[in-house]
C-alpha cells in the first residue's frame, strides 16, 4: 500500500510517500512541495546583493548563506581577508551551528520520543518531562540558552537572523575588547550548560570517548552521564532500535568549513585550508565534480549535463501527471548521491568515536547520525573560544578594501548547520547574471536521478519495518535525523547530468567506501 | 477563556519564527504559558500529528472551534498562473491544495489576522517574481493582496501588518500581549502597521547619530561614521524599532556598520543595488520624509562645516 506522510516541525513543506509490503517499506519518495524561485530573483541585481538576499533564503541558517555568498565575492574580487575577519566569520558560523545543534536535538528530534508509540516504555514519562511542547524542561532550557548564545552574532554582526555583516575583504564590524569579552562570556556560559545538560561531564572527559567500548564505560560511569541528554538519547535509542534503521545512501559529502586564519594556534583537522575538511567519502573533493539531475523534479528547460555555473532554473509544474515529484533537484557528486550534515563532516574529518560506531555496526544509523549532531558542539566550542582569544590579543584590521571588477565568476562553499552549502555566482557588467545555490537538504532530500537512483532519505527508508501505518514513527526518526530544512531546498537549483556511464554500475547499489586502509566499508 | 492562536507558514524562510525565539520577557515558552494564549498550531513547535491537524482545520473552518488569532508568516504564493501550486499543502490525502486557499479560509474565520514579517505583509522577496507572491492585504505598495482591500477580520480590524525581515521578536510578543488582554490597537492607516512600533525611524537610537548630525559620511566599510550618504543606509528613511529595541538584546545592524536595507518597506528588497546610495551631486535622492531639499542641503553644508575634529578623526566610540 502507498501512503502519504507529511511531516511537521520542519522548516518548510515536506511530503514523504511510502509504499509498504507487509509493513516493510519497499519504495519511498521525498517531495519538497514549495518553490520560492530565489535564483531567478537574483538575476539582474547589483553585484553585492547576494549578501542581503541569500541569507533570507533560510531563517535558521542565514549566516551560512552569508558565508557562502561572501566567499564567492572574495573570489571574484581576488581579495585577501585579514585573519581577524576570518575569525569573526568563523565564530559567527560556529555559533549558528551550535545553537542549531541544540535546537535540532531538544526541539525537533527528541520530541518524537513523546510519540504514542512509546507509551508503554519506562522512558516515556521521562521523555515528556524533558521535551513536552513548550513545557518540557529541556525544551524550555534550550529555548533560553540557544537564544543567549546567538547574542554573539548580534554583538559581531548586528542581529540574528538575517544580517549582512560579511563583505568582500572581511567584515564591517570593529569589535572592541568588551565586545569580545562579552562574546567569550556568552560562549562559556553556553558551554557550562551544554556540559551539564547534554554531556553530564566536561568536554575534556567527553573527548576521551573514542570508541563504542569507551561509550559504554562512559554511560555506566555516573548518574550524571546517564541522565544527560546524550545518556538519555543512548538509553532511548537502544530500546527503540534507532541503531538499526536509517543507514543512508553509502556516501558522504562535505564542502569543508571554517577557513583557517593564516596565523592561529589551531591546527585544522586534516592540515587543510578549512578547520572541517572537505571531502567525498575519503577522496579529495572538487566542486567541478558536482552535477544535478532534474529528471524527477518539477523543472524544465534542458536535461543535458550542467555544472552549477552553467545551469538555468525553469519551474515546470506538472503535478502528479508524470514521474516528476519534487521541487528539490537531485545533486550528484561524480554521478552519486551523498549524505551531508554533521555526521558526514565528522566522518570525513576522521572522528574516532563515529568511525568506530560505524565500523562495528557495519554502517551508520539514526543513532550514529543524531549522536554526531548532539556532540558537535563539544568539538566546536573550544575552537571558537581560541579564536575569540586571538582576536582580543591582536591589533589587526577586520576589513581590507577591495575592488569589485565589472565581471567575474566565483563560488563560495561552506557547511551550514545541516551540511554542505554552495553559491555559484556570475557577474557581468556589474550585475548578477547567474546565481545558483545548492543547499544541504538538496543533497539529503534529493529525489531520484535519471538512472532511478534514490536520494539519501529515500534510500534510508527502504527496508524499514513500519509497525503502524497510521503512525510511521520509524520513518519520522529517519528523516528527522537528517534535520530536514525544506525552505532552503525548495527554491530550486539547476539542470545537470546523470552519472557518467562507468559509474552507473556502482550507483545502483550501495557503494561501501573504506574509511581507513584495510578497514571495513561504511554504508 | 484563553485566546486561541494558529500560526500558518506560507512562502517564507521561517525567519520570523526564529526571530520570535529571540524573545526575552516573555520568552516563547512564557508567552504561551502566562499570557492566556493557547497555541492551537505552529508547524515548528506543535507535536500534533497530521490527522490531528486536519481535524483541527475542519473544526476551525466549520466554526465548531473558535479562532481568535491567525498569524501568517511568509508570502502568499500565487504562481504559477494564479494557481498557487508552487506552495501546495502536503496533507495525507495528497490533495495538493494550494496553501493560499487555506490562508484565505482561515482568515475569514479569525477574530484577528496578523501578517508577521514583510513577506506576509507585502509579498516581500518573491513579489514580482515567477512565484507571484503577495501579502495578505497588500501587493507591495498597493492595497489588495490575497484578501482584498475591503477585508476585515471578524473582530473588525483589517490585517494587522508587522513588517520587518525578520519581524522583531518584541513586536510579535507585544502584539500578542495586547490581543490576549483585549487592549486597543492603533494602526497607522496607510500600511496597517501598529503605531506602537512603526512610528519611529530606524536610525533613532543608532550610535552613529552624532556622525550623521555633522555629515561625517563613510565611503568604505569598517569605519565609524554615518552610512546614509554613500553606503545605502535607509536608517533615516524607514520606520522600524531596530535601534530602540535592539536585536538579540545587544545591537543592531547599523550600530555594527551594516547599512539598514529598509526591510520594513513594502517594496523590500528594493529594485536597485544595496550598499550604495543613489544621489544627486552627493546628496541622497531620497531624503528623510517631509524634508525640504534646499533647506536640507544648506543644513548639511553648515553641519559639515561645524563638525568637530574628534568626529572628523573618528575618535569617538560608537
Amino acid at each position: 500500500m502507498k501512503r502519504i506522510f507529511p511531516m511537521n516541525r520542519v522548516e518548510g513543506d515536506l511530503k514523504i510517500t511510502l509504499e509498504t509490503d507487509k509493513g516493510v517499506v519497499s519504495e519511498a519518495w521525498s517531495s519538497g512541495t514549495m518553490y520560492r524561485g530565489f535564483e531567478n530573483i537574483m538575476i539582474g541585481r547589483g553585484s553585492l546583493d547576494g549578501l542581503v538576499i541569500t541569507p533570507r533564503i533560510c531563517g535558521i541558517c542565514s549566516t551560512s548563506h552569508l558565508y557562502a555568498a561572501v566567499k564567492a565575492l572574495d573570489m571574484i574580487c581576488q581579495t585577501d581577508v585579514p585573519d581577524n575577519a576570518v575569525r569573526v566569520r568563523n565564530i559567527c558560523l560556529m555559533t549558528e551551528m551550535i545553537q542549531n545543534d541544540a535546537r535540532q536535538a531538544a526541539l525537533l528530534f527528541m520530541p518524537d520520543f513523546c510519540n504514542s508509540r512509546y507509551a508503554d516504555s519506562q522512558l516515556y514519562e521521562e521523555a515528556f518531562r524533558r521535551y513536552a511542547q513548550l513545557k518540557g524542561q529541556m525544551a524550555i532550557e534550550t529555548i533560553r540558552e540557544s537564544k543567549q548564545l546567538l547574542e554573539i552574532i548580534a554583538i559581531l554582526g548586528g542581529q540574528w537572523p538575517h544580517s549582512s555583516f560579511m563583505v568582500p575583504g572581511g567584515v564591517v564590524c570593529v569589535p572592541g575588547a568588551t565586545d569580545i569579552s562579552n562574546c567569550r562570556y556568552l560562549l562559556n556560559t553556553f558551554r557550562r550548560w551544554y556540559e551539564k545538560r547534554f554531556l553530564g561531564c566536561g568536554i575534556e572527559r567527553w573527548a576521551e570517548v573514542r570508541s563504542m567500548a569507551d561509550l559504554n564505560i562512559w554511560l555506566e560511569e555516573s548518574e550524571s552521564h546517564r541522565n544527560s541528554e546524550i545518556g538519555f538519547f543512548i538509553r532511548f535509542s537502544k530500546e527503540a532500535g534507532l541503531d538499526k534503521i536509517g543507514r543512508g545512501c553509502g556516501h558522504f559529502i562535505s564542502f569543508g568549513a571554517l577557513d583557517m586564519p593564516e596565523h592561529t594556534e589551531i591546527k585544522s583537522l586534516n592540515g587543510g585550508k578549512t578547520l572541517l575538511p572537505a571531502g567525498f567519502d575519503l577522496t579529495p573533493f572538487h566542486q567541478r565534480n558536482i552535477t544535478e539531475d532534474i529528471s524527477h523534479s518539477w523543472f524544465g528547460g534542458h536535461l543535458e549535463p550542467k555544472h552549477p555555473f552553467e545551469g538555468v532554473t525553469k519551474p515546470y509544474a506538472t503535478g502528479s501527471e508524470d514521474k516528476r515529484y519534487s521541487w528539490a533537484k537531485a545533486p550528484r557528486y561524480e554521478g552519486l548521491p551523498a549524505e551531508t550534515g554533521p555526521l558526514a563532516d565528522m566522518i570525513i574529518a576522521g572522528h574516532p568515536l563515529l568511525l568506530n560506531l560505524a565500523e562495528i555496526s557495519g554502517g551508520v544509523s539514526v543513532f550514529v547520525r543524531q549522536l554526531a549532531r548532539m556532540i558537535r558542539p563539544a568539538l566546536l566550542i573550544p575552537f571558537a573560544d581560541i579564536w575569540l582569544k586571538e582576536i582580543s590579543a591582536s591589533k589587526e584590521n577586520f576589513f581590507k578594501d577591495y575592488e569589485m571588477p565589472e565581471s567575474g565568476d566565483g563560488f563560495g562553499l561552506t557547511q551550514a548547520p545541516r551540511g554542505a552549502i554552495g553559491h555559484w555566482v556570475k557577474i557581468r557588467d556589474s550585475q548578477i547574471e547567474k546565481y545558483q545555490i545548492i543547499t544541504p537538504t538538496a543533497w539529503n532530500a534529493s529525489p531520484r536521478d535519471s538512472n532511478g537512483v534514490r536520494g539519501p532519505w529515500e534510500e534510508s527508508l527502504i527496508g524499514v519495518e513500519i509497525r503502524d501505518d497510521d503512525n510511521p514513527i520509524e520513518a519520522q526518526h529517519i528523516i528527522r535525523s537528517f534535520d530536514p530544512c525544506m525552505v532552503c531546498t525548495v527554491h530550486a537549483i539547476n539542470p545537470s547530468p546523470g552519472p557518467s556511464p562507468e559509474r552507473r554500475g556502482e550507483s545502483s547499489v550501495y557503494s561501501p567506501f573504506p574509511f581507513r586502509e584495510g578497514g571495513r566499508g561504511v554504508r | 477563556m484563553p485566546k486561541k492562536l494558529y500560526w500558518l507558514q506560507c512562502g517564507g524562510c521561517g525567519g520570523d519564527t526564529w526571530s520570535l525565539f529571540n524573545a526575552e520577557s516573555p520568552d516563547v515558552a512564557q508567552l504561551f504559558d502566562m499570557l492566556n494564549i493557547e497555541l492551537l498550531w505552529h508547524p515548528g513547535l506543535s507535536h500534533k500529528s497530521d490527522d490531528e491537524l486536519q481535524a483541527l482545520n475542519v473544526r476551525l473552518l466549520s466554526g465548531e472551534e473558535k479562532l481568535d488569532i491567525l498569524c501568517v508568516e511568509g508570502a502568499i504564493i500565487r504562481g504559477p498562473g494564479g494557481t498557487g501550486m508552487y506552495d501546495a499543502i502536503s496533507d495525507k490525502n495528497g490533495s495538493g491544495k494550494p496553501k493560499k486557499d487555506l490562508a484565505a479560509s482561515l482568515a475569514k474565520k479569525a477574530e484577528h489576522v496578523i501578517a508577521v514579517g514583510t513577506c506576509a505583509c507585502f509579498g516581500g522577496i518573491g513579489a514580482g517574481s515567477d512565484i507571484e507572491a503577495v501579502g495578505l492585504q497588500f501587493s507591495r505598495w498597493d492595497k489588495g493582496g490575497l484578501l482584498g482591500s475591503e477585508f476585515k477580520a471578524s473582530g473588525g480590524m483589517p490585517v494587522i501588518n508587522l513588517p520587518g525581515c525578520p519581524c522583531h521578536c518584541d513586536v510579535i510578543t507585544g502584539m500578542l500581549s495586547l490581543l490576549s488582554a483585549d487592549m486597543p490597537i492603533k494602526l497607522i492607516e496607510k500600511y496597517q502597521t501598529p503605531v506602537e512600533w512603526y512610528n519611529i525611524m530606524v536610525h533613532q537610537g543608532c550610535t552613529r547619530n552624532e556622525y550623521h548630525e555633522y555629515r561625517i559620511e563613510e565611503k568604505r566599510f569598517g569605519e565609524k561614521g554615518c552610512m546614509f550618504f554613500y553606503l545605502g543606509c535607509h536608517g533615516p528613511l524607514v520606520k522600524g524599532p531596530c535601534n530602540k529595541l535592539l536585536w538579540n538584546r545587544r545591537s543592531s545592524k547599523t550600530r555594527v556598520g551594516v547599512p539598514c536595507f529598509g526591510c520594513t518597506l513594502p517594496d523590500f528588497p528594493q529594485p536597485y543595488p544595496f550598499f550604495e546610495t543613489r544621489n544627486i551631486e552627493g546628496i541622497p535622492i531620497k531624503l528623510p520624509s517631509g524634508v525640504n531639499r534646499p533647506h536640507y542641503m544648506a543644513y548639511k553644508g553648515m553641519a559639515a562645516a561645524a563638525a568637530p575634529e574628534r568626529l572628523k578623526e573618528r575618535k569617538t566610540g560608537i
